[in-house]
């Protein structure tokens, strides 16, 4: 199979939320209570209930004053995971043949490291210490469906399908660049902006911390090498010189008594 | 026979290198997403339990070193300068150095290597393990995660040969961690200035 992705068109959206409403659905999140900050943008942010969510940003401009963007927010499935990269627990963080970054409860150990590695601050942590985040739905596309946010997205705001059929669709649409078409070995949920991705409130150049890409490159094979370099050190010493012998040469055998 | 170190010095030293093995295993476990360290310990999230604890464990017996190494070690002289540029007289098939005290200049630096590794290990350890769950504290944990990593390797390396110079290269040391007492002989020469003070 061949991977799957989602395709952003924040162009097409209407800030509906349905696709909010039917995560919540299908995943079984409870609602959230929260408070009035003087728009509909709600929840504020993702949550251990919330897995995906709409960000509105407001582009007030003298030729369109009244300019409005809607940014589905959601895990972004990335080709190489800065989760699954210091993740400790084997398991915990996996991907689906979809190509799809899931998660197992039941072997997350609770070290909340892969929130410290995303590069776009996603993983949340609920009362028992067990991370959760969007799934891509991985218990659907598994068995041939869409997730739920596209399966219930009025406008075609947010498109599932083939990842490079939607590069295609997106590209036929007019969009040069595609934002997440090869970024970290291109990211499961794609964008397709019209404008520079910081005014949807995205990272330009989004990437897994410089710590953890040195750790993963160098400090991984050097703890093998180090420990088997010291090793054979050793051995190799042994051989070269011998036990340390004192002046009189005696002494050895005065230990064995 | 001389009395190198008390029964206290003895428990303090084996309880240090029992909880470094688990540490050390278990470190590999996670570092590499070993299925079977991490069956060998009841699971990760037990792993991670018994990790953070033997942690506790180790600093605690470092920190307990502390009294009665780190005042020799501090002790540095001329006669240990002489006894690096030779290499501790390891380097040639028949020793001639300078002579040592009560541990000599290659102890001592592992000495240090071990506490300042040591402190860095613990002190990250402990934030990983507490984190605070804010989003600004983010940069510090993945700061504490790379210099966790980086003294590990430093354990990694030191560890063998501090084992190796214990054990093959000077027959005879490891007494010191077993009964305490090492012959007087066998002292003379590894510790004059040490046996003279001692007052043989």
């Amino acid at each position: 199979m061949g991977r799957m992705s989602i395709l952003v068109s924040p162009e097409l959206c209407i800030g509906c939320r349905g696709c909010q409403t039917a995560c919540k659905e299908w995943n079984q999140l409870e609602g959230e209570k929260t408070e009035n900050r003087g728009t509909t943008e709600n929840p504020p942010d993702l949550s251990t209930r919330t897995y995906n969510k709409i960000r509105y940003v407001e582009l007030p401009s003298e030729k369109n004053p009244v300019r409005l963007l809607f940014v589905s927010q959601r895990c972004m499935h990335c080709g190489d995971a800065g989760c699954m990269k210091i993740c400790p627990a084997p398991g915990a963080l996996f991907k689906t043949d979809e190509g799809a970054v899931a998660f197992d409860r039941d072997k997350c150990i609770g070290c909340r490291l892969c929130v410290t590695s995303c590069p776009f601050n996603v993983p949340r942590y609920d009362e028992k210490n067990k991370i959760s985040k969007c799934h891509l739905c991985a218990d659907r596309i598994s068995q041939g469906l869409t997730p739920a946010c596209t399966k219930t997205c009025p406008t075609g705001a947010l498109r599932y399908g083939d990842r490079d059929e939607l590069l295609g669709l997106a590209k036929k649409a007019g969009y040069t660049k595609v934002y997440g078409a090869s970024d970290l070995e291109g990211l499961g949920a794609m964008y397709a902006f019209m404008d520079p991705p910081n005014i949807y409130g995205m990272k330009e150049n989004p990437a897994i911390p410089e710590s953890v890409v040195f750790w993963d490159n160098v400090l991984k094979p050097l703890a093998y090498l180090g420990l088997g370099g010291a090793v054979a050190a050793s051995l190799l010493h042994y051989v070269a010189f011998g036990p340390k012998k004192y002046e009189d040469g005696e002494e050895a055998k005065k230990d064995e008594q | 026979m001389i009395k190198k170190v008390n029964g206290f010095e003895i428990l303090v030293h084996w309880t240090m290198a029992v909880s470094f093995f688990i540490l050390v295993i278990s470190g590999f476990g996670f570092m590499f997403k070993l299925e079977q360290i991490g069956s060998a310990f009841g699971g990760f999230a037990q792993m991670r339990d018994i990790h953070n604890w033997a942690g506790v464990v180790f600093a605690a017996a470092l920190f307990l070193t502390t009294f009665h190494y780190l005042p020799v070690a501090l002790k540095f002289t001329s006669d240990d300068v002489a006894w690096l540029r030779k290499g501790g007289g390891y380097l040639s098939k028949k020793a001639h150095v300078p002579p040592q005290d009560e541990i000599n200049a290659g102890q001592k630096l592992l000495y240090f290597a071990v506490l300042f590794s040591g402190i860095a290990i613990s002190v990250t350890g402990v934030i990983i393990w507490l984190r605070p769950n804010m989003d600004d504290l983010n940069k510090g944990v993945l700061l504490s995660f790379l210099i966790h990593n980086i003294s590990f390797i430093v354990y990694l390396i030191v560890s063998p040969i501090h084992i190796y110079m214990a054990t093959l290269a000077n027959p005879g040391t490891l007494r010191i961690m077993l009964s305490g007492s090492v012959p007087l002989e066998w002292a003379r020469k590894r510790h004059a200035k040490w046996v003279q003070k001692m007052g043989y």
